[in-house]
């Protein structure tokens, strides 16, 4: 690992984005512990800017127009403080707020160097390292701060609302900060697309959606999406983008969607997500499924195979035993399952579309009665008919087996026949109820429980 | 409902008992080490077998269970019609 100045000035030199980026990595490498260290030895902060511009641009520097260099000696200058921050807190002298502060200053002079002083777009990947790490440091700084409250103001009264909001000032702070770096790749108006910032459109966003996630701002996610929307003409194709970009982008639209209710849509975005993730990126992928499985349930109900779930112990476990009782109509189980996870379920907002899942439990107990009811006598030649006209007590009775009913639980006759109308309002079964004569009477033609293939 | 099972231990409780919540408040998607890679090392492409691998049951039908079904079945429907 090279030394700060050296993959400033190796970055210009093989026009490489993330070699640039890497000297502005706030974190010394595991194999150059020192690294941040020898570059805030580069000056005694007396003339600051006078050793910046011999370490950066003299000694076989970059050649770049006076404007940009001096733009570059600013981002350096904030850099070399916020450094200097960050070794202070090292030797325990400083603190996440300090460090936050210095590196939020990193962001808006390394934002001004891109409006004003005409930086190229190949440097993107300085705008990711930079957003990355002010969202990192704002998220301790706020930590910081709200220990420190709690124990400065253990006795006080304190206002609920007004602390909350403080709990994460830092991180809103931020998010300003990171929208601002988003808004400088989109409005890029460079008209050769190759030489634009728009480059950096999709993974800019995602930085702000995990940003506004974990501000619980949802609301802000869908009006990014919808200022990215209406320059989308301007884009290149998402195709075009590196799949990472993508991935993360793809993702997050989709959590969007799923928390909006449209598990339609969702299931698109993570699907593709889900299809051009890196296969090793198993943390991801989990994540992706964590949504995907829900959503899947709800449009098509269909539950996850066992293959799919194996790789991920977590999800199997905190999905399986739902899967289990909705294949085999075990509805008395479903709900034990469901209250059982609820907690986490609910933390992961899942709760309600996995709760959509019932139905679909009761649907397969109905189409067992359906199934083992057998078939009508054979009329002429006619291939063999499924017999169609089911008593609804035949459904009362599996009911009863579904909810584990013992000998003095009563099921009742208009609750079964409430069920058996729902599904069949939901498109889950067809057929009506011929209520004087006590029968259901089903699609004929392997229509009766559409998609499960009778 | 009002008649789920009291009668029954839920199989699906004990596990989720014995661990702490499985997932973390931070549980964030992550930055992926590399920024691009071939479609052959994405997900839909990885393995030979791998497109062919069902992610999602296609079949709902458990011959195995059908006969327990269809005796059970019988028993209770003698409640429901005594009952009625």
């Amino acid at each position: 690992m090279a030394s700060v100045f050296n993959d400033f000035k190796e970055g210009h030199k093989e026009i490489s984005g993330p070699r640039l980026a890497a000297s502005l990595t706030p974190v010394a490498p595991p194999e150059y512990p020192d690294r941040l260290r020898s570059f805030y030895a580069c000056s005694n902060g007396a003339n600051l800017h006078l050793d910046l511009r011999y370490f950066l641009f003299q000694a076989n520097g970059p050649k770049l127009p006076k404007q940009e260099q001096n733009a570059w000696i600013e981002i350096f200058s904030a850099y070399w403080k916020a450094a200097g921050e960050i070794l202070k807190f090292d030797e325990g002298r400083g603190s996440w707020v300090g460090v936050f502060n210095a590196w939020n200053q990193v962001s808006s002079v390394l934002g001004r160097g891109y409006t004003n002083a005409g930086i190229e777009a190949w440097t993107i990947p300085c705008l990711y390292v930079v957003g990355k790490y002010v969202r990192t440091f704002a998220i301790k700084a706020d930590a910081e701060l709200s220990s420190q409250d709690s124990v400065a103001f253990n006795d006080r009264f304190q206002d609920d609302i007004s602390f909350d909001s403080e709990k994460s000032a830092k991180l809103e702070e931020a998010a300003r900060v990171i929208n601002k770096l988003f808004t400088i790749c989109l409005n890029d108006r460079t008209p050769n697309i190759e030489e634009s910032r728009k480059w950096g459109v999709y993974n800019m966003i995602s930085l702000t959606f995990k940003t506004y996630f974990k501000l619980n701002s949802i609301g802000l996610c869908k009006s990014l999406l919808r200022a990215l929307n209406a320059s989308s003409a301007d884009l290149p194709p998402l195709a075009a983008f590196p799949k990472s970009h993508i991935v993360t982008f793809e993702y997050y639209v989709g959590v969007i969607r799923f928390l909006d209710e449209d598990y339609a849509e969702a299931e698109k975005h993570l699907t593709h997500a889900w299809k051009l993730c890196h296969r090793d990126a198993v943390k991801n992928k989990e994540l992706i499924l964590m949504y995907l499985v829900p959503c899947h349930i709800v449009t098509t109900h269909t539950l996850p195979s066992e293959e799919l779930l194996a790789p991920f112990p977590r999800l199997e476990r905190l999905f399986r035993p739902l899967c289990d009782c909705i294949r085999k109509g075990d509805l008395g189980n479903f709900d034990a399952a469901m209250s059982a996870g609820e907690d986490e379920f609910v933390k992961r907002r899942i709760y309600l579309p996995l709760e959509r899942g019932r139905d679909i439990a009761l649907r397969n107990l109905f189409r067992k009665v359906f199934v083992v009811g057998g078939f009508e006598e054979p009329k002429d030649d006619q291939p063999p008919m499924r017999r169609t006209r089911v008593p609804v007590a035949e459904f009362a009775a599996a009911v009863r087996i579904g909810t584990h009913a013992n000998d003095r639980t009563r099921v009742d006759i208009d609750e079964v026949e409430c069920l058996l109308s729902n599904l069949i309002y939901k498109g889950l079964m067809k057929g009506y109820i011929a209520r004087e004569r006590g029968m259901v009477v089903l699609s004929k033609g392997g229509t009766a429980f559409p998609g499960t293939g009778v | 409902m009002s008649n789920t099972t009291q009668d029954k231990p839920e199989p699906s409780q004990q596990p989720q008992q014995q661990n702490p919540p499985v997932l973390e408040e931070d549980d964030e998607f992550e930055d992926f080490p590399v920024e691009d890679w071939d479609q052959e090392e994405a997900e839909k492409n990885s393995g030979v077998a791998n497109d062919n691998v069902h992610l999602w049951e296609e079949s709902w039908d458990d011959d195995d269970a059908a006969e327990d079904f269809s005796k059970q079945l019988q028993e209770e429907l003698k409640k429901v019609e005594a009952s009625s």
